[in-house]
């Protein structure tokens, strides 16, 4: 088939500005689905995503346009808008020409709304501007086409406007995407060069890899080669997201879909990788992607320690379907064997926690999560710090330097005042506003990422009644006078809660994590004693007092069955937690850390 | 590890469900009830009896509820009547009612002994009327008194008193005069119970509402001990967790549940223990008096075949109730093993940490472990 009839594009936007709700009408129009299979945010077909009402992975599905009496072959991606999962977007980007950029109509353009549409624009996708919701009441489109010409330039004119509840406007951005995104550039006689943008793991058919095809053709049967992996497979087979896998013979330039080749081994595959023949083997490879930086790191245990290796395995797997997370294996005198791991931010920490439990059945604990630190050392040698762990004694440190982002604030003006207030209170470097309309404003800030990535969002939310959107990049690490946090609980030192603060915070924050775990350790038959240390020096105290009485009066007749039944749920409350010395620690303490400014 | 076949049941529960007016604190199975609703009740009750194996005596009979004295002298007397086949020769060696000082009265005394019951069980709780009204009980302080001569004087040797402790605002001296009042009285057992928050009380309600506050742990546990301080002064024999008795009056029927051997309950959500089995009845009054005349044989809700592991450990647990604990000789009889050999580890830890004692003869709670005592317990649970 000559590309000429193909068009690849993805959705794009700030989070929950409507693009999964688009992404069905366009199923649903182009009857890729009956409606007996529809459901809402079709797409979103992971449990998690459905449970959020946001998307995590980014979906492709191909869909059939029929339009003047031709047919055309358009494949979507639908991204995710969330901060954390942009490698998904960027990804996506890869496999595509084309980008519908989506604003809300009520919202206006937010901070993913500019993030997302640079990256399309760094990817020289060319961009369709989409106002959508506008069947909302509170719809400003006017105001927000505004807004999207200011700050990207893109002219009023060129946007369209639809409604992806009543289906008003669909069909012009079927007559957009044909008319404004280029088709694919047609080399099907190419060597065959394909681009990894996904992959997934099946119980019984292996690893499962998402191929967007630059050039050449790939058909059952083939023999085909991995450029960065060095690994030759044979196709088993191909086919295309309708939005569940359907095989076909082969795919060629131009082309979504998916290949099955028999690939047992997780660590044969590379998401970003080059897949061309084995025998006419492409001259060099696509560029790939850039490994995303991970922002924030955790330790996951597991909580039982024989389930270190199928721990290991399950994050293997997920890792295949999820590459922007990272993890090293690593130890800790608390909490034995485990990994440090890396992710975009804290809702992309969470997600791979729920997902490892639930696709693994393993109980994990997880520590708090921190940024990495650069440490310059007395010897002029200098140090990554994933780990408060891995901070060297203090005497043999010279400078200890912290990662700071560049983060712009979206925000109806009223509210610039408390923003400013909240970014100097964090140790914020104002750099400059920007007026989108009267109306509204971008705001930038410098800001140590500790300081914004645990639980300023909230806050910022909460200071502008949820109006205030925030994207950050980190730009660099700086000096800063940091210093670390110590935990001992009856007196011997938990690694697993060492923190790194500043040091004009770290009396108070002492206090504060003793306060809390306090509350989240329960009472033993003994004394159990928190203290928070710097160094040698002890900045706060609590005890916990024993348990002085713990019996049951009534005996409850001849119900010994209940007696048992409530003395049973008392030792399996246990089970989730780890023993550090004598002290049962709850999970929950663990990540403590996080909100001690409550 | 094999168990010993299990033995007939020597102990007879019979269920009264029903009360003049629910206390705040009761979670028991009671309510209050029209005359007829009992009558229909006491009708399946002599039903469910009825069906009881004939070869079964008992060494034991306990009427409890709810409240059995809230029952009129008909109700009752038909009642006795039913239960007198289980007792032919009056050789039954304890036979316990449980009574109400609200609702007892001296015709209904003279039933209980006119029936061969040679034990009743007074539910006083306390002797201060601001107390009992807090706990929503129908009785003051000196309706207790009375009730309790009235028994003595009909010649009642074996009387229980039910106490409790631990109200908000109830001070530590406070308790200790119900503790001196009992005494005065010289009744020949004494239980005492920590007031308990269950589920779905007014009293819980109460302090979820902020309308209450429990009363701190280090008072209740002040009390405690001196219940337990005061009254083996007294010469009471502190022999289970929240039982105090005169030597020889300890009561053999809970001895039944502590020892963890068989038991037939009857009677809307009485509980069973026979052959390795437990069971329990229908909990629902009217289900249960409908069950019954639809002439089933039962009306069990919940019936459970007893894992070994299980009956172990529940051995254990109930056991370790009482002061004495578990002898090895008794553990070794019941299954085969020792001891030692089946919570050997968990046992070396609570020994270090003073909260159980073992030696050749018996595991038994210290002192210490004592005030601790569901926590150590749940280190003799299976999972
Ligand atoms: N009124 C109205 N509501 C819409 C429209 N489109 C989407 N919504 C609602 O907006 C919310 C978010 O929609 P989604 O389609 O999940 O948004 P999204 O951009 O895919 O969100 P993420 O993938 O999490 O970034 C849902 O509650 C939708 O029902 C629309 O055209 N009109
Ligand atoms: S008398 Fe006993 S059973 Fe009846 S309501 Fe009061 S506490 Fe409950
Ligand atoms: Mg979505």
């Amino acid at each position: 088939m000559s590309t000429e009839r193909i068009r690849n594009f993805c959705i794009i936007a700030h989070i929950d500005h409507g693009k999964s709700t688009l992404a069905d009408r366009l199923l649903e129009k182009t009857h890729t689905i009956t409606s007996r299979e529809f459901r809402h945010q079709m797409l979103d077909d992971m449990d998690l995503e459905r449970e959020r009402g946001i998307t995590i992975k980014a979906s492709a599905v191909a869909l059939k346009l029929v339009r003047n009496g031709q047919e055309y072959n358009l494949n979507l991606i639908d991204t995710p808008g969330h901060v954390d999962f942009s490698y998904e977007v960027s990804r996506s980007l890869g496999a595509c020409e084309g980008a519908l950029l989506l604003v809300d109509a009520s919202q206006g353009v937010e901070a993913q709304t500019v993030a997302n549409a640079y990256l399309a624009m760094e990817h020289n996708l060319a961009i369709i501007p989409v106002i959508s919701k506008i069947d909302l009441p509170q719809s400003r489109p006017y105001d927000v086409l505004t807004e999207m010409e200011k700050t990207l330039g893109i002219s009023p004119e060129e946007a369209f406007m639809v409604s992806a509840k009543t289906g008003a406007g669909i069909d012009e951005i079927f007559d957009a995407i044909i008319k404004h995104i280029p088709p694919p550039k047609d080399s099907s006689d190419a060597p065959l060069k394909a681009l990894i943008f996904d992959s997934v793991y099946d119980e019984y058919r292996g690893v499962i890899i998402y191929l967007r095809i630059f050039d050449g053709s790939v058909k059952v049967g083939d023999e085909i080669y991995m450029m960065k992996t060095n690994r030759s497979f044979k196709v088993e087979e191909v086919g295309v997201f309708k939005p569940k896998m359907v095989a076909k013979d082969g795919l060629s330039a131009g082309e979504v879909g998916y290949c099955i080749a028999n690939i047992k081994s997780i660590r044969d595959i590379k998401v970003g990788d080059t897949v061309t023949h084995a025998r006419e083997r492409a001259a060099e490879a696509l560029p790939g992607y850039r490994p995303p930086i991970p922002m924030v790191y955790c330790g996951i245990y597991p909580a039982n320690n024989a389930d270190f290796h199928p721990l290991r395995e399950a994050l293997e797997r997920l890792s295949l379907n999820d590459s922007s997370f990272t993890f090293e294996p690593e130890t800790s005198q608390a909490l034995g064997f485990g990994f440090r791991c890396g992710f975009l931010g804290l809702l992309h920490m969470e997600i791979v926690q729920e997902r490892l439990e639930r696709e693994s059945n393993i109980n994990i604990v997880q520590t708090a999560p921190n940024v990495t630190y650069e440490i310059l050392k007395i010897n002029k040698e200098i140090v990554k710090v994933d780990n408060p762990e891995k901070v060297p004694p203090v005497n043999e440190i010279e400078e200890f330097r912290e990662p700071i982002v560049r983060a712009s604030f979206v925000l109806p003006t009223e509210y610039l005042g408390a923003i400013m207030q909240l970014a100097e209170a964090r140790r914020g470097n104002y750099k400059g506003t920007e007026y989108l309309s009267e109306k509204r404003a971008i705001l930038t800030y410098e800001l140590p990422l500790s300081e914004i990535i645990f639980d300023f969002f909230d806050k910022m939310k909460s200071a502008t009644r949820g109006y205030g959107t925030l994207d950050y990049d980190f730009i660099g690490y700086e000096h800063a006078d940091l210093v670390k946090l110590d935990i001992l609980v009856s007196g011997k030192r938990v690694d697993a809660l060492s923190t790194i603060v500043h040091r004009k915070d770290a009396d108070m924050k002492g206090r504060k994590l003793v306060k809390k775990l306090k509350n989240e350790i329960s009472r033993h038959l003994f004394e159990v004693v928190l203290q928070a240390a710097i160094g040698s020096r002890i900045i706060a105290r609590e005890s916990i007092r024993p348990i002085a009485k713990n019996v049951t009066a009534k005996c409850y007749g001849g119900d010994i069955t209940r007696k048992r039944k409530l003395l049973e749920k008392q030792k399996e409350g246990k089970k989730r937690m780890k023993s550090v010395g004598n002290v049962e620690i709850p999970q929950k303490a663990f990540l403590s850390v996080l909100s001690v400014d409550e | 590890m094999t168990s010993k076949k299990h033995i007939l049941p020597t102990a007879l529960y019979i269920h009264i469900p029903f009360c003049a007016k629910k206390c705040n604190y009761c979670d028991f199975n009671s309510m209050v009830s029209e005359s007829r609703v009992v009558d229909r009740y006491l009708h399946a009750l002599s039903k469910e009896l009825n069906t009881l194996e004939s070869q079964y005596t008992f060494t034991t009979i306990y009427i409890g509820g709810g409240t059995p004295s809230l029952l009129s002298a008909i109700q009752l007397e038909g009642l006795l009547r039913g239960v007198i086949r289980y007792n032919p020769t009056s050789q039954t060696q304890e036979y316990t009612v449980e009574a109400n000082p609200g609702t007892l009265t001296a015709d209904k005394v003279r039933l209980l002994k006119e029936y061969a019951v040679n034990r009743v069980s007074l539910g006083i709780q306390s002797f201060q009327d601001r107390q009992l009204q807090f706990l929503g009980r129908i009785h003051s302080g000196d309706d207790a008194r009375n009730a309790f001569s009235l028994l003595r004087n009909a010649g009642f040797k074996n009387i229980n008193i039910d106490l409790i402790f631990g109200c908000p605002e109830q001070t530590p001296d406070d308790w200790k005069k119900d503790l001196e009042i009992a005494i005065a009285l010289n009744p020949e057992h004494i239980s005492t119970y920590a007031l308990t928050y269950e589920e779905e009380t007014p009293l819980t309600r109460d302090l979820k509402n902020e309308v209450i506050r429990k009363l701190d742990e280090y008072t209740e546990l002040e009390m405690y001990k001196t219940a337990i301080e005061y009254l083996t002064l007294k010469g009471y024999n502190h022999y289970e967790i929240s039982n105090f008795a005169k030597s020889g009056y300890e009561c053999s029927h809970n001895y039944v549940y502590w020892r963890n051997t068989s038991y037939v309950g009857v009677g809307a959500g009485a509980h069973s223990f026979i052959d390795g089995m437990r069971m329990s009845n229908e909990k629902d009054v009217f289900r249960y008096i409908h069950g019954m005349h639809e002439n089933k044989k039962d009306v069990k809700s919940f019936r459970e075949c007893l894992p070994q592991d299980h009956f172990v450990s529940e051995t254990v647990i109930m056991a370790l109730r009482l002061r004495q604990g578990i002898t090895n000789t008794d553990f070794y009889e019941r299954f085969g093993s020792t001891i030692q050999d089946q919570f050997g580890d968990t046992i070396s830890i609570l020994r270090k940490a003073g909260l159980v004692s073992y030696d050749d003869e018996r595991l038994k709670l210290t002192e210490k472990g004592l005030f601790v005592a569901d926590t150590v317990m749940a280190e003799f649970i299976y999972i």
